[in-house]
């Protein structure tokens, strides 16, 4: 790694970066807009946050809240606890642990510095991780591997079982950093009996593991003011996906980013409440106006992407389909299943989760249905094909939000999607919708430069004749 | 002998298949070191480990798979397009990696374009990545649940004492590989790594009868005749998956002995034999589940670095290469640490990537390899 970068602590930047975007976004318009000026590498970033006002800034509230408690972790005596995604953060929020979401914390950098996290991904390889692996940990993972974060005290990661490349970073990373590790390991299967019980004994171990990292007890109280907060949440985020199906979509796109961020690295704090209610608020103004959430108000296209967003620098997809007049319909990381989603009203098999406060064991149990369905943990376990699994998902949310086509963005590292996704989009093609791969690293722009990345999607939208 | 022992290593349809086949019993594939074979020949089924060995390219499995793949996975679903391997009568696909575990819709796929490569039977095993206790309540309920399927499907009787005398058999071909394995201790060894090696991988490409026949013939070959071989470094392989002979032979064209390999080919894989003590079930989970020394096993590496010490120490390795095939990142990973760890013991190690197969990259690893042996001369 260069000497420079190494003269800079990764987390204190990504602090300084969060505060001075939230102090730029809570300026007056004017002075906003005199600021961009300045901002010649993420303007358009800015101006995405910026031109959503209310949602936009409170986006940027919450993660630098989330990112200011990743900071004073240790001054405020809490253990900070390397994750993933994938992995519910409530159960860790609730025992006072601080998740470090490897992904969110990836995303975060690439978007925002004009550098991205090229150094710190290089870096991983320095240390003996394969250059193959998977980018979306290691553009933050390079950061801690070296040493330029507070330290991490434990870590905890559910992709035993659902991706390996993900589960391998964080298997290396507790021997490379000698920290102990716990997973939660998932059958490939998902609504039986023994695969419940199977998550139920894993799940009350891994509470455990929390116990004795931290050497507290689950707090039944916490808990369930964070699972009542969860509630709340998701009640929010099914009003707002429930809209998305109308016509035109009065969701702008960048909305998914902030659904499943907050989802990610704030589930049951009341920031993340906060932002969805305002979020729900944008869109009901849309709503009543009859308008699309896209700048121009007009929708052409709605695409729903299958599996991940593309994170390039300044965030330029999101304005990518804006200016084309694309409807973003989410992707595998903004739905989360629990009973009351729009997208299980006619699912006669209780495949969604009920969070449920009765007793402690209620509690756990809900943690882990929670967790059962976390993205790709419940779509990407078993074959493609299988009950409850990718295809049928993303099949009926494409009939149920009528997607005009479907585009996978992923990263080479994916061996788990690029294992199966030319037989998926073929599948996805017999079925009606265009289906495009994207062969781009949503998180590395020197594999496919966005430029490319987004001439291909033009292309394809024009080819296509969907817009 | 030992044309019939490399016969049996690298000919997917080698006699011993074929004389088994003609007496019209069942043979079933297998993607993965996890899968118990003992329980498929307690039911009078040949298991074979699915192999790519032969292929010329990977064109057919290229339109299924992506492009950042493991080329071993893809050379099963190739040789399988290209009819090489026609003897089988089912698959057993395990999730021993991502890349492994969806050759089950790759080949489901390909079956509707390649009508013969549809086998009567088809099964998904899945294996746990960890070894708590509920973790080995869930192995022994997959076992069970491939034992029902087999035995549903091809109307046989599977039996604990079936499985007991199945477990003694396996044992007897584990006990001749370690015999052959110890004449590579010599110094030089009394068996060139390449002889050792096709060995290891006719025990698991033929009938075990058979091979320990044809074994106990050999070993009693080399045992008694003075074999010609030089001395030179020592070099132990571990890493990927690897199942030709390419690489050993290339080290030894270049002056080293490989006397050892850490790879998941070959029934000396694991320290142990399958315990004849324990209830069956509970034996073969020890050995395949809690024994398993592959990097799927998540949060387990101490007790594999501490198995290839032990195996580096056993045959007096000299160097260690460290080999992953493109895109295995957890033996790539892996290799990583074991190579920081090994390194500070004053252990040298070398990284090689490669694609399975065999000539594949021979110029650029003879590079590679001449360097190492110079470093460690």
């Amino acid at each position: 790694m260069r000497p420079e970068i190494q003269e800079y602590n990764f987390d204190w930047m990504l602090h300084k970066s969060m505060h001075i975007a939230f102090d730029s976004l809570k300026g007056s318009k004017k002075e906003y807009q005199y600021m961009l000026n300045y901002m010649p590498y993420f303007k358009g970033l800015m101006d995405l946050l910026g031109k959503y006002d209310e949602p936009g800034v409170l986006f940027i509230d919450m993660v630098k809240e989330v990112v200011d408690e990743i900071v004073f972790a240790h001054d405020q005596g809490k253990k900070l606890c390397m994750t993933t995604f994938c992995l519910s953060p409530i159960v860790l929020l609730a025992m006072d642990v601080v998740p470090v979401v490897m992904e969110p914390l990836t995303v975060l950098p690439t978007i925002l510095w004009k550098r991205g996290t090229y150094d710190f991904m290089n870096y991983c390889i320095e240390a003996g991780l394969s250059e193959t692996s998977c980018s979306s940990q290691r553009g933050a993972l390079g950061a801690y591997l070296a040493g330029l974060c507070e330290p991490i005290d434990f870590i905890v990661f559910d992709s035993g079982g659902v991706c390996d490349t993900n589960a391998n970073v964080f298997a290396f990373s507790a021997t490379y950093l000698n920290k102990p590790l716990f997973q939660l390991d998932y059958p490939a299967s998902f609504l039986d009996e023994k695969t419940k019980e199977y998550q139920r004994k894993d799940f009350r171990a891994l509470i455990q593991f929390l116990e004795s990292q931290t050497g507290n007890k689950l707090d039944l109280q916490k808990l369930r003011k964070r699972l009542e907060e969860t509630h709340k949440q998701d009640l929010l985020l099914s009003q707002i996906d429930e809209l998305q199906m109308l016509k035109p979509n009065p969701l702008p796109p960048i909305f998914n980013l902030f659904m499943y961020a907050g989802r990610f690295l704030a589930t049951s704090n009341p920031a993340y409440t906060t932002l969805l209610e305002a979020m729900l608020q944008a869109v009901k103004k849309n709503v009543d106006q009859g308008k699309s959430g896209l700048q121009s108000g007009k929708e052409k296209c709605r695409a729903l992407f299958c599996y991940i967003d593309h994170y390039s620098s300044d965030a330029r997809m999101w304005n990518f389909l804006d200016d084309h007049n694309v409807s973003h319909l989410g992707s595998i990381l903004s739905r989360f299943f629990p009973d009351h989603a729009p997208y299980l009203q006619d699912d006669d098999n209780n495949s969604g989760y009920r969070i449920q406060l009765d007793s402690l064991d209620d509690m756990i149990d809900s943690l882990t249905e929670i967790n059962a369905r976390s993205p790709m943990v419940k779509s990407i376990r078993g074959p493609y094909d299988s009950p409850y699994m990718w295809l049928e998902d993303v099949l009926a949310f494409a009939r149920l939000y009528q997607a005009d086509c479907i585009v996978y963005s992923g990263t080479p590292g994916c061996r788990n999607t690029w294992g199966m996704v030319k037989p998926f989009a073929r599948d996805t093609e017999k079925h009606g919708f265009p289906t495009h791969i994207l062969y781009s690293d949503a998180f590395d722009e020197r594999v496919e430069s966005f430029e490319t990345t987004s001439l291909r999607l033009a292309e394809f939208f024009r080819v296509r004749q969907l817009i | 002998m030992m044309n019939v022992i490399k016969n049996a290593a690298f000919d997917l349809n080698n006699d011993s298949i074929t004389a088994w086949k003609k007496q019209n019993r069942p043979i079933v594939g297998y993607t993965c070191s996890q899968v118990p074979v003992e329980i498929l020949y307690a039911g009078g089924i040949l298991p074979l480990r699915l192999r790519g060995v032969g292929i010329q390219g990977l064109d057919i499995a290229d339109a299924y798979y992506g492009p950042f793949i493991c080329s071993f996975p893809k050379a099963i679903l190739q040789s399988m397009a290209e009819k090489k391997l026609t003897h089988l009568d089912g698959a057993i696909i395990a999730d021993g990696c991502d890349s492994m575990r969806r050759l089950d819709e790759c080949w489901r796929r390909a079956s509707n374009d390649y009508p013969h490569m549809e086998l009567p039977f088809f099964h998904y095993m899945n294996i746990p990545r960890k070894v708590s206790d509920h973790a080995q309540e869930w192995f022994i309920y997959e076992v069970h649940k491939l034992q029902t399927a087999l035995a549903s499907h091809f109307n046989i009787s599977i039996t604990l004492e079936s499985i007991q005398k199945a477990i003694q058999i396996y044992n007897k071909s584990r006990q001749l590989i370690k015999k052959i394995a110890s004449l590579r201790e010599f110094n030089p060894p009394k068996i060139s790594g390449t002889e050792a090696f096709s060995m290891s991988l006719a025990a698991e490409s033929m009938l075990p009868e058979s091979f320990q026949e044809h074994a106990a013939a050999v070993l009693d070959h080399f045992a008694t005749q003075s074999v010609e071989i030089r001395v030179g470094p020592r070099i132990l392989i571990s890493g990927s998956a690897y199942d030709d002979i390419h690489l050993i032979q290339t080290i030894e064209n270049a002056g080293a002995n490989v006397v050892g390999e850490n790879v998941c080919f070959g029934p000396s894989h694991r320290a142990n034999f399958v315990s004849e003590k324990k209830p069956p079930m509970e034996a073969l989970m020890a050995h395949y589940l809690l024994a398993c020394p592959c990097p799927r096993m998540f949060g387990r590496f101490d007790q594999r670095l501490a198995l290839l010490k032990e195996k580096i120490q056993h045959v007096q390795a000299n160097g260690i290469v460290l080999q992953n095939i493109r895109f295995c990142d957890l033996h790539a990973s892996e290799n990583g640490l074991l190579e920081r760890e090994l390194e500070k013991e004053g252990i040298p190690c070398i990284r090689l990537e490669r694609e399975y197969g065999s000539q594949t990259d021979t110029g650029r690893l003879r590079m590679r390899i001449d360097a190492f042996l110079e470093r460690i001369a």
